[in-house]
């Protein structure tokens, strides 16, 4: 549960924490300043290319001056700190003021550090933290931001609180929770998004074998969640309005406007993991709907490895499909991801089948043509031809000049169909009439015996008739 | 046979008619010749009645006279719309349907070269003729797959060529495939998208396929494979198939049906792949592996024994053959009937002798180009291949009157021969004159002989229909009045560059009337004359080609408008004719489908404008001058296209030869 939303999480929070910073403009701008050296070398590139990817020395030279950078600056904080100590006791409140923004600028250069040093290391297995998108990156930096962004407010918290924050090791642990979660949430992001993947592509069948850890019966706790459980949009509830979340980190950022005690970097922070967790069994799901291969009642039962899986099963195999794609208004989903993924190549299926089914390959639908009786290949622009079909049928017979016009070639049709049917209809009697006017162009008519306009046969006994003079009278017509 | 039916037919009228329509139908089942046929016809009405309810066939050369041919032959049969000029989509669809409500009984159409004919013409002739059985589209180069889908309404369809179809894919492939599950003889040649997973959809809807033909398309083995499963394939045709080697043949060795392979052109095939094959397809008869095999080697000579007794054409062109290797075929393949050497280095006169010693059945001889060969080679064929009917001798410069005398006297059957550019006279004319069977004669570049020669072949060569005079220069109006008065059947001559030819060659030419195919490019002094006697003369011209004959004027145009109205294909390139007789040329010549006309310096462009407009609907291939492109009206260059036309447009000086 904690794993499989651990990143939406890191997700959520990055929404919230630019309004954060927003609302206190006087330290986020300073925060964002700082940040402003981090982005650039690797903000730019994990967003456009990602480093392991195309792995050159030159962004690890420019990430390792990047981290010298840093270390110099740290030191100044901390040289300055010692200076401040040594020099004077001020104020009770201005020096914890002062500590608390050298804290803050202090984890914000570690993490940066961190982060910034990973990032060197091209052969790291797990690709995803390196190449993770800039929402993982987010993360780091929301937190950092959401941690430093209610400093302004501290002035005023009591006493404890005060030390709470004071206290190195809160902020060791602090830190370490951030990074962790940043890193696991990123790891976590991948394995999510492979599972989904498994999940869509082979009816989850193929899940608890491509995992590669096959766990025998027994060796996980198998929890099985209702339907209500499944289905319900909400699995996290503020316990003060009622309010439901679809994350917990929502819920907590939500919680804010419950109070101030709810706005401690404690609070808002990712709930800690337990020690004993690691020693607790893994924890596998099975479907509630009996019957199916998910559920533990099957012969060969293969359980669910998370929440979401849990999820996205019910959904595709239990429930009715209700989202259409809105582009070709026959392919149905239950799960609204697999309609956008649907969506983004839908109309790109270009061999299609008379059955109406589609594929992306030829050779597929022709695999499919070859198994099916009956079945053909469909023309691209089938449906127009059929439309048309019926109407030059029809307009064949008797009047080709009214073909369908928009079928592009109706220039050619108006002017053959023109001609067709003067000479379909009259050329037998108007031929005659035209042999004996003989200046007239074209007038030398084929029908001029029964037969021989139409065999290979030559005319000419029929032709032969013609005396010598009619020859040259047209002749000298031409010429005149 | 027409003196037969003429004199007879005049005084026998009643008595004919009394006669059984079924009975005289009988009586013109053995007349074969289309005149005769006519000339019956025009005797009697009961004859003319008998010819329509037992006509078969028809060729109409004008697609005015289509819904009469289909009212008037109601037992037609098959029905060739390849040289229907002005033939379209609306005149197709409405001829078929005028021929009333009854069914056609059609069951074969052509439709080569048909290019106005689309789709919507297709399914109207598809759902007019539901017997059709086989349709002929090859060279319909717009055809694409909507053609091929409206072809595939007719279930029962049997044979289909498609050539040069360029539109179609593996969809209309298909299409076909899946509509006509009944094919058995399929080509689709040149049909360049088709790819393998269309064959294998081919060969796994259409299992009753006998022939394929696949040159040319850019397929690789796995096509063989597919095709390899068809147990009846008996012919198949690999030309040009760049990506198939030897891999493929040893894939089409399943199954021992096959009887005829083509793998000319193909590269990549090899004599071990064509060894393979026939080792297990033992009933092969026809090979054809000119420019492919890069060489002939023993394992596919020695495999030839093994389909020996079935193997009758071994076609080889262009290869290196040794006298070894002629030896080996020679005493392997003793039923060869056809042999193909045709620019073969290396065989010589041995080699010729020691195959024919053994190969006594043959009938064509193919050896163009083979420099080598000498009068010996001809003595060795005439002593042991008596039969031999058709010898191709090309480019055979040792050969001369000697060699043809023995031919001559001892092959009597023989009907063709080509002699061009071998240097012989008018004595080997005499000899070949004794062989009263020629049909065929190719002459040119002989320019030794002389109108004496052709005196000897006119006196006694009546059977001849084909004679090649191309550059013969020393041919003149004598030499021709023999030909004319001797060899009535003449129906393709070619006079090319026999520049001493005047008018008067021309009128003696002009009692052919079976001449159908005419060239006389560069006969400088032929008129409008000329012309004007060979267009009232030989009224069954359908190609004439004029190019650079400077003197012929506009009343060479009037005549062939007026007269020669089966005309298809012209040449007046060059031609001294104005926008005028141009005009009344195109207007009037009802089945010009093919023009020529380059460089016409006195023709404005107002006068090419017009005559095009008058032809537009008929034309399908026209060539112009590329000036012309951009001065032509849009409007009617686009219905030239809209119309299937296609316009080559050239550049090339005007240069005056002659």
């Amino acid at each position: 549960m904690d794993r499989s939303q651990n990143h939406i999480h890191g997700q959520s929070a990055a929404n919230f924490c630019y309004q954060f910073g927003s609302d206190n403009p006087l330290l986020g701008m300073g925060i964002q300043q700082q940040f402003a050296p981090f982005t650039s070398p690797f903000g730019a590139s994990s967003s456009t290319n990602i480093p392991h990817m195309d792995w050159n020395p030159a962004t690890m030279l420019d990430n390792l001056t990047f981290i010298e950078d840093k270390i110099r600056q740290v030191k100044d904080v901390i040289r300055t700190m010692v200076d401040n100590g040594g020099q004077l006791p001020c104020r009770q409140g201005d020096l914890t003021q002062q500590q608390q923004v050298v804290n803050a600028d202090l984890t914000c250069l570690i993490v940066q550090l961190i982060s910034t040093a990973g990032s060197l290391l091209p052969s790291l297995k797990n690709s995803s933290f390196l190449s993770q998108p800039p929402a993982g990156h987010m993360d780091t930096v929301n937190h950092v931001g959401s941690s430093s962004s209610f400093i302004p407010n501290a002035t005023t918290i009591s006493e404890e609180n005060k030390e709470d924050m004071c206290s190195p090791e809160d902020y060791e642990e602090l830190f370490k929770g951030f990074t962790d979660g940043a890193m696991e949430g990123g790891i976590e992001i991948d394995n999510v998004f492979v599972e989904e993947q498994d999940a869509k592509d082979g009816d989850e069948g193929g899940d608890a074998s491509m995992d590669g850890e096959n766990l025998p019966p027994g060796s996980y706790e198998l929890l099985q969640l209702e339907k209500d459980e499944i289905l319900a949009p909400h699995t996290h509830f503020c316990s003060i309005c009622g309010k439901g979340f679809k994350r917990d980190a929502n819920l907590r950022m939500h919680m804010r406007g419950h109070g101030d005690e709810y706005k401690s970097p404690a609070a808002l922070a990712k709930p800690p993991r337990d020690a004993s967790v690691e020693h607790e069994l893994v924890k596998r799901y099975s479907c509630p709907f009996v019957g199916c291969k998910r559920n533990k009642l099957h012969k060969n039962f293969q359980p669910l490895k998370t929440i979401l899986c849990v999820k996205n099963h019910y959904k595709r195999s239990h429930c009715e499909k209700s989202y259409t794609c809105s582009r070709c208004h026959t392919k149905k989903f239950s799960v609204m991801a697999d309609l956008k993924t649907h969506e983004k190549h839908c109309g790109r299926d270009k061999w299609l089948c008379s059955c109406g089914t589609s594929f992306s390959r030829k050779d597929k639908l022709f695999a499919h043509v070859a198994l099916f009786q009956g079945h053909t290949p469909a023309l691209p622009a089938d449906e127009t031809k059929n439309s048309s079909d019926q109407i030059s049928r029809v307009g064949s017979h008797q009047e080709p000049a009214k073909f369908p016009s928009s079928m592009g070639s109706s220039f050619m049709w108006g002017t053959s169909s023109s001609d067709d049917r003067g000479l379909d209809v009259k050329g037998l009697a108007g031929c005659s009439e035209d042999i004996l006017s003989t200046g007239n162009f074209g007038s030398f008519n084929f029908s001029f015996g029964p037969a021989d306009g139409f065999t290979g046969e030559p005319s000419g006994s029929s032709f032969s008739v013609l005396p010598p003079e009619h020859f040259q009278s047209a002749q000298k017509k031409g010429k005149n | 046979m027409s003196q037969d039916g003429k004199p007879s037919s005049a005084g026998a009228v009643a008595g004919v008619d009394a006669l059984s329509q079924d009975l005289l139908a009988h009586a013109l089942a053995g007349v074969h010749d289309p005149r005769d046929r006519k000339s019956c016809r025009l005797a009697s009405r009961a004859f003319a009645r008998a010819e329509a309810a037992s006509r078969r066939s028809a060729r109409p050369l004008r697609c005015e006279a289509l819904p009469r041919v289909l009212r008037a032959f109601p037992s037609l049969t098959s029905l060739d719309l390849s040289a229907c000029a002005g033939l379209d989509d609306a005149s197709l669809a409405a001829a078929l349907s005028s021929a009333g409500g009854t069914e056609l009984g059609v069951r074969r159409v052509s439709l080569a070269r048909a290019s106005g004919v689309g789709w919507r013409g297709l399914e109207a002739m598809v759902a007019a003729c539901p017997r059709l059985e086989a349709v002929d589209l090859s060279h319909c180069v717009a055809a694409g797959d909507r053609e091929m889908a409206a072809l595939a309404a007719a279930a029962g369809l049997r044979e289909l060529v498609m050539d040069k179809c360029l539109g179609v894919t593996d969809v209309g492939l298909a299409k076909v495939a899946v509509g006509c599950p009944g094919l058995d003889r399929l080509s689709v040649k040149w049909c360049r998208e088709i790819s393998d997973i269309g064959i294998e959809l081919l060969a796994k809807k259409c299992p009753n396929l006998r022939s394929v033909d696949i040159s040319y398309l850019k397929v690789s083995n796995e096509s063989l494979r597919s095709l390899s499963t068809l147990e009846k394939l008996e012919e198949i045709a690999l030309v040009g198939c760049m990506f198939i080697d030897d891999g493929g043949l040893r894939m089409l060795c399943a199954g021992n049906s096959l009887q005829s392979i083509d793998v000319s052109r193909c590269h990549h095939v090899t004599s071990q792949g064509l060894a393979s094959l026939i080792d297990s397809q033992r009933f092969i008869q026809k090979i054809n592996a000119g420019d492919s095999l890069h060489e002939i080697e023993s394992c596919f000579l020695s495999k030839l024994s093994t389909i020996g007794e079935t193997l009758t054409v071994l076609r080889l062109d262009g290869l290196e053959i040794f006298a070894s290797n002629l030896q080996a075929i020679g005493d392997s393949c003793k039923n060869l009937a056809e042999i193909g050497l045709s620019k073969c280095n290396g065989v010589t006169d041995d080699g010729i002798a020691s195959l024919v010693v053994h190969c006594g059945y043959l009938r064509t001889i193919d050896v163009t180009c083979c420099h080598l060969l000498t009068n010996d080679a001809l003595a060795v064929i005439a002593e042991n291949c008596r039969m031999v009917e058709c010898l191709r001798l090309e480019s055979c410069p040792f050969i001369n009157e000697k060699g043809l005398e023995r031919i001559a006297t001892h092959c009597s059957h023989l009907k063709e021969i080509d002699l061009t550019d071998c240097r012989i006279n008018d004595e080997a004319l005499q000899h070949l004159a004794s062989c009263s069977e020629l049909e065929i004669l190719k002459l040119g570049l002989c320019s030794s002989i002389s109108d004496k020669g052709l005196v000897y072949i006119g006196s006694n060569c009546a059977k001849l229909v084909e004679l090649d005079l191309y550059r013969c220069s020393a041919i003149t109006d004598e030499g021709l009045a023999a030909v004319a008065q001797g060899c009535k059947k003449i129906r393709m001559l070619n006079l090319c560059y026999c520049t001493q030819i005047t008018d008067a060659g021309l009128k003696h030419l002009s009692t052919l009337e079976e001449l159908t195919n005419l060239e006389m490019r560069c006969l400088v002094r032929i008129t409008g004359i000329g012309i004007t006697s060979i267009a009232i003369g030989c009224t069954s011209l359908i190609e004439l080609d004029l190019k650079r004959c400077y003197s012929v004027d506009d009343a060479g145009l009037w005549a062939l408008s007026r007269y020669s109205q089966n005309l298809r294909q012209l040449t007046i390139s060059y031609c001294q004719v104005t926008g005028l007789g141009l005009c009344h040329l195109l207007g009037s010549l009802r089945s010009l489908q093919d023009l020529k006309m380059v460089h016409l310096s006195w023709v404005s462009i107002e006068g090419f404008e017009m005559s095009l407009r008058a032809a537009c609907g008929r034309l399908k291939k026209l060539k112009l001058l590329g000036g012309l492109r951009s001065v032509l009206s849009p409007e009617l260059l686009q219905t030239l296209q809209a119309c299937g036309c296609r316009v080559r447009w050239v550049d090339k000086p005007l240069v005056y030869k002659g």
